[in-house]
């Protein structure tokens, strides 16, 4: 599976109700590296969301906080605006429908730590 | 190296960004991330997330840009084990010359580069 | 005492680089139709260009990323491409109209056909770029530009009436016998010579082949705020003896012989001498700079290795996008197209790619993860932003006025 696999798929709640797109993953280096001269495991962590943009975001202005330049940082912001995190264990399948969440799945700040 | 439980985004922080050797000698834009397969059907609880086990380089580039996806045998890998530090460039810990995606690269320096006079030297 | 020399040097090199066959052409056509009354569009088009070379070269020396690695990564791929499409395009026309510059130049001083310079200059310029040091390249070619300052030495000796050429400056109106859209039209190509995209992929992607760092930020910023203003002088002087020899005489610019002819005029065959030496110069520098341009933008965008501090072999596709971009260019100017012609029409295009190209210089040079603590200033943005708008709206204009005008005839 290739990350553009992913991107862009419909995202559905416990009841199949479309609640947004997949617009970017999020992943943590936590695992352990492969030998002493590599980067540590990177598991996926989970899904941004978003309810209106359909496609992959390569400005980030919302994850960020940042505004700057106004407006471009403004339209931007308004633009994702609605975007959140799904973590990996509210993910109860992935098929061709899309990514279905689990029952009562929590909507998380898309902000990165 | 490790990560120190450092978190990002994939699109945001990976994806297009240029990929240097241990050299620094530039090697590839990652074009695309492969992850480690997943289970058929509904997910039991507790199914481990996958992990990041390549960067993809090569024709994933045309196919994500105009949709399909090439056969996984047209992919073009780096092993996530070789990738050594992700910041605005990703540096990987082993030389270029041992990866297959550069092979256009060392075709054309074979064949047309290396064979101008001249091309093996410093420019004066 | 080094420290000022290299400055010194510095500056004359952005003096002597700023202006290119774009300029030359575009600002004697200019002069010769509207006089002076569309030199507020230069010195915007200077403004400009300071404003987003300078940042470019901040954010190359400060996070080592090139302009187009950044417009890859923050326009994805796909926005990306059809920028790399472009940008591509119009610098191999820009890069035809040097050589042919160079070409016609050789024609001028020798009266031998410029089709036979053709191949002799693109070799010229490919030697160079295989075998030259990037900055003796830079160096050399910025100052023998420099013999550029004839242009500002004849007008003075044309002796014209200065508060007249001030009026055009200061009141531009649409001269008698134009159409208000043929001046619009030449604003934005104006503009777009001014502002050409490579200038900002070349000085981007040479901050990294000179391996600046932070510290060469003051010098750098020195070199484009006094070097491109004086550059951009030198542009409307020329705009200014074609104001006052060939807008009175009803002379039409079709070729470069009718841009020099006022230097002629002036200084006689010394001057000539001198200016063709320049616009030799400077068309050469340009063609080396645009040959590494097709190459810089290409590899950057895929990653590949590039650069002139490297061997050939260790950047070989660059090196070969640069070959085959040479013989393009020689391949188009043999079929016998007018190389005045495919300048004017090459600045009109360059407006056309700019936003794609300057957005995200400004969104980067305000990202903190690349540029930590240099990020942008509040007057640097706001100078941005409002330069954006000016930006888009060139673009959105460009064609239909291109169409409306009949490309300015």
């Amino acid at each position: 599976m290739i990350l553009s696999d992913l991107l862009g798929r419909d995202v559905l709640d416990g009841t199949g109700a479309k609640v947004g797109k997949v617009t970017d993953a999020r992943f943590v280096l936590d695992g352990l590296p492969a030998s002493e001269a590599s980067l540590a495991q990177a598991r996926l962590y989970g899904f941004l969301v978003n309810p209106r943009f359909h496609r992959a975001s390569y400005l980030g202005y919302e994850r960020r906080g940042l505004t700057a330049p106004w407006p471009i940082g403004r339209l931007e912001r308004w633009w994702s605006r609605g975007t959140f995190l799904v973590l990996w264990e509210d993910v109860a399948g992935i098929g061709d429908d899309g990514v279905r969440l689990r029952p009562g799945y929590t909507r998380r700040s898309p902000v990165l730590p | 190296m490790t990560g120190g439980g450092k978190t990002f985004d994939a699109v945001l922080h990976i994806l297009d960004r240029q990929v240097l050797d241990v050299d620094k000698l530039p090697v590839t834009a990652v074009d695309d991330i492969e992850l480690s397969d997943l289970p058929e059907g509904p997910f039991p609880d507790g199914t481990p997330a996958p992990v990041i086990t390549n960067l993809v380089a090569g024709a994933v580039l045309a196919t994500r840009m105009f949709g399909g996806r090439p056969p996984s045998s047209r992919l073009k890998r780096i092993a996530w084990r070789h990738v050594a530090e992700l910041g605005t460039v990703l540096r990987l810990n082993i030389h270029g010359e041992d990866l297959d995606l550069l092979w256009t690269e060392r075709w054309v320096h074979r064949h047309i580069i290396g064979r101008i006079p001249g091309g093996s030297h410093d420019p004066q | 005492m080094k420290k000022l020399l290299g400055l010194a040097l510095g500056i004359l090199t952005a003096i002597g680089g700023f202006v290119d066959i774009g300029d030359l052409v575009t600002n004697a056509v200019v002069g010769s139709r509207f006089g002076l009354g569309l030199v507020w569009v230069t010195l915007l088009g200077i403004v400009g260009i300071c404003l987003f070379a300078q940042m470019s070269g901040r954010v190359a020396a400060v996070s080592g990323r090139t302009t187009f690695e950044i417009i890859r990564e923050r326009l994805g791929p796909r926005a990306s491409a059809s920028n790399l499409a472009a940008s591509f395009l119009i610098n191999l026309m820009t890069l035809t109209a040097e050589v042919g510059g160079i070409a016609l130049t050789l024609q001028l001083a020798s009266s031998v056909h410029y089709l036979a310079w053709v191949p002799v200059a693109a070799v010229a310029v490919w030697l160079v770029v295989w075998r030259v040091k990037f900055k003796i390249l830079e160096n050399v070619a910025g100052l023998l530009g420099l013999t550029l300052i004839v242009f500002a030495v004849a007008l003075f000796m044309l002796n014209p009436d200065w508060p007249q050429l001030a009026g055009q400056a200061a009141a531009p109106t649409v001269p008698e016998g134009e159409e208000p859209a043929t001046y619009w039209y030449y604003a934005v190509a104006l503009f777009g010579a001014a502002m050409t995209p490579y200038e900002v992929f070349f000085f981007s992607s040479g901050a990294v082949e000179e391996k600046w760092t932070v510290k060469d930020l003051n010098q750098s910023r020195v070199n484009v705020l006094v070097g491109f203003p004086l550059g951009g002088l030198l542009s409307i002087a020329i705009a200014g003896c074609a104001a006052v020899v060939l807008l009175p005489a009803q002379i039409g610019v079709t070729s470069l012989s009718q841009v020099v002819l006022p230097v002629a005029q002036a200084g006689g065959k010394l001057a000539l001498a001198f200016v063709l030496v320049g616009i030799l110069a400077a068309t050469f520098g340009a063609a080396l700079e645009t040959t590494l341009s097709s190459g810089y933008t290409l590899a950057q965008y895929f990653g590949w290795s590039w650069g002139k501090f490297r061997r050939p072999v260790q950047a070989a596709r660059f090196h070969l996008t640069m070959i085959v971009g040479l013989l393009i260019g020689v391949a188009v100017l043999m079929t016998g197209v007018d190389p005045v012609q495919v300048t004017e029409y090459s600045v009109v295009f360059s407006a056309i790619a700019l936003p794609l190209t300057y957005i995200p210089i400004l969104i980067i040079a305000n990202d903190p993860e690349y540029m930590g603590e240099r990020v942008n200033g509040r007057t640097t943005n706001l100078l941005g932003t409002v330069f954006l708008v000016v930006i888009l709206a060139a673009a959105v204009a460009a064609v239909p006025l291109m169409i409306v005008t009949g490309a300015g005839s």
